[in-house]
């Protein structure tokens, strides 16, 4: 049995360690990297099922290992593996825009660097002080500012790299400026503490709030909800497309626990508790309407998954803001886990197709079908339950939030979600349509390598396990409680 | 409560005032003077200036700078650190040494790798 | 095994093992055969007089929500089912020779079966709606690869107005849900059909009837809601169509008798006035349209729509007769569209077009493709002995001796009834044109393709092919066993409404 803590050790380790070993060995071929990294992962992923936390430490001020925690500390591993899958299959278009010495050089860290923003993750999933919250964000975004603009050579690459950089800077200062606001009225930077204080104020809950919203803002430019999105389109499309995968499930999956532990703080009390709904209930419903409707006219399909991801957020805020409702939490987690096997598939199977036909529009699918039934199969899984259509994962997610937003009374959220999901029909058939109504450029047969259609071939069965049976997910989320008392009621 | 913060404000406010105030002042005071190409030539120590305004430096130039910021913050930190160590020593056991200790290999892993990328190299 | 799984189950397999690589044709063909015989066995073993559901099989998958995977069936879903597994065999009997992505094309068919099959034999909620939905993504795929004419612009309308349709749905199937007591929520349509629960669902039956009459209306194409229709059976190639007009339609049918009537029976008879003035719609509104089609795609779609209006009555008259009759009329027009529908595509084969000003005495190179067609017209008309006679009789008469629900005294004293026509009988009176509509429509269909003049470039065309007469003969003998024995049927769906609805 070991500490949770110390998986986030053993990340960092193996991310310098990998640091190291591509500093030092004299290997041409980078992709021992990759593998060592899905190793060592794959080895943390199967150890985090043996840990215990200890009765009491002093770190517990800071950080927990409740279910969600664990839950979401194995999403941000699985995810990392996946996207090291992916980098290695699209290593070929990132040599292309860095050339240094010898043809894969300047390859290694784009394999070691996605390590240590895994450990940036599994901290977010954990941390229950302003403090440990800061810090683990930071971690992942600063890591992100790199990969974005990994591709020094390409133009579009640099350009979302400095508008991630940019709008991420910004979002900081909110952030920072938020905690100081909170911690300046209550005097702690512990989310239960914060908790436990906020009854206990005297005067105006203002300032309380004004603290509140601008971690919000903060936290939606993290998880991408309106109006806290321009930036994304640009910077998904530009981004090397594993990275764009990375920040579309791990940065936003990360945001939205720490959303779920800061939004459960300010439940208790009634008066704060209605803004802080009334906020939640703005922001789902701009970034409800807002990513669907984007989404409709778009050609690129990289730039569809942007405005998807955005869609996609807001479903996860109609949720948050239907907290109170039993399961609204379970809620979330249950649909970031099928976000996360819907889009990493898409992208997997985007990359293996952008490798052959040269470019991620949509035209570029024309025709799949017909020169790989298999990957077109596999997207047309991934686009169903991006859709949300029945015994796929994604419908069974989109199912449990409505319940809970049904639960409190969210009816016009309801509402507009019946135009959301219509419109999220349309945009994403676009792409069933092109790959098996269209006819192909070429026909020409595209193959990925087998260990990434075994990937392929095991997000397709889950999508499909859990679109029928959900309930491994919710087991996961309930396993015997290590609360401490800082952990989440 | 919120009372506390009117130095903040009082500040904010002179900060402001000073800023408009000098560029009020310098319009009303400079209007007098006319402009010519001399005055508005690039004053550089009373030589004719030459070259670009922004000439390309070595990107060494600006590891070093950043090498240097790095361990400078890392003695920041280590400094409170040591005026604690012994309290700390004394009520929590030895964790204080073991996470400078993790803090300063993990700087230190960075130092290695930046050597070995050949950053402080200067010959290529 | 339960019957009921190995309904569901063999179109899934069989579709993944096409998909595989096995021989598609004949894998289809086998599943469809083996389901046939599946759906007679199940048929005979059914006990009218025993439990309300049975061949029940049970498995969770979520004790909190209490969610699970249940399949029971009783008369009704039993014959929905055996129209299924008739419909299936056809359709995939007489699918012409599929030039590209064959496997594609016959896994979509089983597809489609497989969810209509699951939602007929689904007693939990959600599944009831989860294997309808199973259709949506291969019609889109067939309507949009093999379909005919404007078959993207088609593919598009059917499938947004379906994801639409069928959100509402879910939206009141879920407010159907959270209707009960926390500690009494549950999926399981067996345990909402007690009294008590029937009970706790009334005080907000009153606005989830109506988001459930709007979910299936637009799934049954209601009008206004039935634009949808027409276009993407038109364009839809003949597989597809059967599948749909015949099978699939009467998944919103089915639903109104199994969820929406017997849960909430009140707000059923409070909403019947716009249900009378909606399914008017169907039948005159849409029933002139149809007389006005150019094409015979055309004018069996908008036929097909307007039929719904006399299912549509026999359900908003909420008795024993008319529910029987609108039962029984499901059953037939599934069978007598797919006929049509079938015969159509075997004529777009050979013509290429389904105009009505370039055909004409076709029943001279192709007399059997014209007998045939005749005999579905007939039944589709509803001349007796054909099964559609027997039960929009029934239906007319159900809805004819329907009370109002105003005048049924919920305490106290009764009132006398008015003297003049209630709205039922007004709203029957008008159905009752549309008997004469569709004849029109149908005879001058039938006039335009089959009889006059024979255009010279049709003159070498080949009649039916052998094998393919038994699947329509099977459609039009089952029909006429309708007709002739409407008892046969009757007896199998009468238990499901002697329970709710009044003599």
């Amino acid at each position: 049995m070991f500490s949770p803590i110390s998986l986030e050790a053993a990340v960092v380790v193996l991310g310098l360690f990998l640091l190291l070993f591509e500093a030092f060995s004299t290997e041409p071929d980078k992709s021992r990297i990759a593998w060592l990294g899905i190793a060592g992962l794959g080895t943390i992923l199967v150890l985090s099922f043996f840990t215990q936390a200890p009765e009491n430490a002093a770190w517990m001020r800071f950080y927990t290992a409740d279910p969600l925690a664990m839950f979401f500390k194995r999403f941000a591993l699985v995810t990392t593996i996946i996207v090291l899958v992916m980098a290695l299959e699209y290593r070929g278009v990132v040599t292309k825009f860095i050339f240094g010495v010898s043809p894969q050089s300047g390859l290694g860290e784009f394999f070691a660097l996605p390590v240590l923003t895994c450990a940036g993750l599994m901290w977010m999933a954990s941390a229950i002080d302003f403090t440990l919250i800061f810090v683990s964000v930071e971690l992942v975004t600063i890591s992100f500012y790199v990969l974005v603009a990994y591709m020094r050579r390409n133009t579009a690459s640099l350009e979302a790299g400095v508008k991630y950089l940019i709008l991420g800077a910004l979002s900081t200062g909110f952030f920072v400026y938020g905690i100081t606001w909170i911690f300046g009225v209550t005097g702690e930077t512990n989310l239960d503490l914060i908790a436990a204080a906020i009854p206990h104020l005297e005067g105006s809950k203002v300032p309380l709030l004004f603290g509140f919203m601008l971690v919000i803002v903060a936290l939606g430019f993290k998880i991408a909800a309106a109006p806290f999105q321009l930036w994304v389109p640009d910077v998904y499309q530009g981004a090397p497309t594993p990275i764009t995968a990375f920040l579309s499930v791990g940065s936003k999956a990360a945001g939205f626990v720490v959303l779920i532990r800061l939004v459960n703080t300010f439940m208790d009390v009634p008066l704060v508790r209605e803004k802080v709904v009334g906020t939640m209930f703005v922001l789902a419903a701009l970034t409800l309407i807002y990513g669907n409707l984007a989404a409709l006219p778009q050609t690129n399909l990289k730039r569809l998954l942007a405005y998807s991801s955005i869609a996609h957020a807001g479903y996860l805020l109609v949720a948050a803001a239907s907290f109170g409702a039993t399961g609204a939490r379970d809620a979330i987690a249950f649909y970031l886990a099928g976000y996360l096997l819907m889009t990493l598939l898409t992208f997997l199977v985007m990359i293996v197709v952008a490798n052959r036909t040269g470019g991620d529009d949509i035209a570029h699918f024309a025709g799949l079908s017909r020169r790989s039934p298999w990957l077109a199969f596999a997207m047309l899984v991934a686009m169903a339950s991006l859709a949300g259509i029945p015994f796929t994962v994604g419908f069974f997610g989109k199912f449990f939030v409505f319940v809970a937003a049904y639960k409190q009374h969210q009816y016009l959220l309801i509402g507009i979600g019946l135009i959301t999901v219509a419109s999220g029909f349309y945009y994403y058939l676009k792409v069933v349509r092109a790959m098996y109504w269209d006819a192909p450029a070429d026909d020409s047969r595209i193959h990925a390598q087998p260990f990434t259609n075994a990937i392929i071939a095991t997000l397709v069965a889950l999508i499909f396990v859990l679109g029928v049976y959900p309930r491994p997910i919710f087991d996961l989320l309930k396993v015997k409680p290590l609360m401490t008392k800082f952990a989440l009621r | 409560m919120l009372k506390d913060y009117l130095p903040v404000l009082i500040q904010a406010l002179v900060a402001l005032g000073f800023a408009v105030g000098t560029l009020v002042v310098s319009v009303l005071l400079g209007r007098s003077a006319r402009r010519n190409a001399m005055k508005d030539s690039a004053y550089e120590c009373g030589m004719i200036p030459q070259g670009e305004a922004q000439p390309r430096f070595s990107v060494k130039f600006y590891l070093v700078a950043m090498l240097f910021i790095l361990f400078d913050v890392e003695v920041v930190f280590m400094y409170p650190w040591a005026l604690n160590y012994r309290d700390s020593l004394r009520e929590h056991g030895p964790m204080i040494f073991w996470s400078m200790f993790s803090f300063i290999g993990i700087v230190t892993v960075g130092y290695v790798y930046a050597l070995k990328k050949g950053v402080l190299e200067w010959k290529n | 095994m339960n019957i009921l799984n190995l309904l569901i189950f063999v179109p899934l397999l069989a579709a993944t093992a096409i998909l595989l690589g096995t021989s598609a044709r004949r894998t289809a063909l086998g599943a469809s055969v083996l389901n046939l015989i599946l759906s007679l066995i199940a048929l005979s073993q059914y006990q009218p007089g025993g439990d309300r559901f049975q061949f029940l099989s049970v498995a969770t998958i979520l004790p909190d929500l209490d969610l699970k995977y249940f399949v029971g069936a009783d008369g009704l879903s039993l014959l929905m089912i055996l129209l299924t597994a008739i419909v299936t065999l056809a359709a995939v009997w007489v699918s012409p020779r599929v030039e590209r992505m064959e496997k594609q094309f016959y896994a979509c068919v089983l597809f489609i079966a497989a969810g209509a099959m699951g939602a007929f034999a689904s007693l939990d909620l959600f599944f009831f709606y989860a294997f309808h939905e199973l259709a949506l993504i291969p019609t889109f795929l067939m309507i949009g690869i093999w379909g005919s004419g404007d078959r993207h612009a088609a593919a598009w309308k059917i499938t947004i107005y379906l994801a639409v349709g069928s959100f509402i749905l879910l939206v009141g199937l879920i407010g159907l849900y959270l209707a009960v007591p926390e500690t009494q929520r549950t999926f399981d349509l067996t345990k909402l059909m007690l009294p008590g629960m029937v009970k706790n669902i009334s005080a907000s039956a009153h606005w989830i009837y109506p988001i459930l009459l709007t979910g299936f209306g637009i799934l049954i194409s209601l009008f206004p809601f039935h634009t949808w229709a027409p276009d993407a059976y038109a364009s839809a190639p003949a597989p597809v169509a059967m599948l749909h007009a015949g099978v699939l339609k009467k998944f919103g049918l089915y639903g109104l008798l199994r969820v929406a009537l017997p849960l909430m029976p009140d707000a059923a008879r409070e909403w019947s006035d716009l249900l009378l003035v909606l399914l008017v719609g169907n039948v005159l509104y849409v029933g002139l349209a149809t007389i006005a089609q150019k094409r015979l795609d055309l004018m069996l779609g908008y036929s097909s729509v307007m039929h719904m209006g006399y299912i549509f009555l026999g359900i908003a008259s909420f008795n024993f007769i008319g529910l029987s009759g609108a039962a029984l009329l499901m059953f037939a027009h599934g069978l007598a569209i797919a006929a049509l529908f079938a015969l159509t595509g075997q004529l777009r084969d050979r013509t290429g077009t389904v105009r009505f000003s370039e055909l004409g005495g076709l029943a001279k190179p192709a007399p059997v493709l014209g007998f045939l067609f005749a005999l579905a017209a007939f039944a589709s008309i509803g001349l007796p002995g054909f099964a559609n006679f027997s039960s929009e009789i029934l239906v007319l008469f159900g809805a004819f001796g329907a009370q109002v629900s105003k005048l049924v005294p919920v305490s106290g004293n009764p009132i006398a009834p008015p003297p003049t026509f209630t709205h039922f009988q007004v709203a029957t009176v008008c159905a009752l044109w549309g008997v004469v509509i569709s004849a029109v429509y149908m005879l001058r269909g039938f006039r335009a393709v089959f009889l006059g003049e024979l255009d010279k470039r049709w003159a070498k065309i080949p009649d039916l092919a052998r094998t393919i007469r038994w699947p329509v003969i099977l459609l039009l003998a089952t029909l006429m066993l309708g007709g002739f024995i409407p008892r046969f049927f009757l007896k199998f769906v009468q238990p499901t409404f002697e329970i709710f609805a009044p003599r």
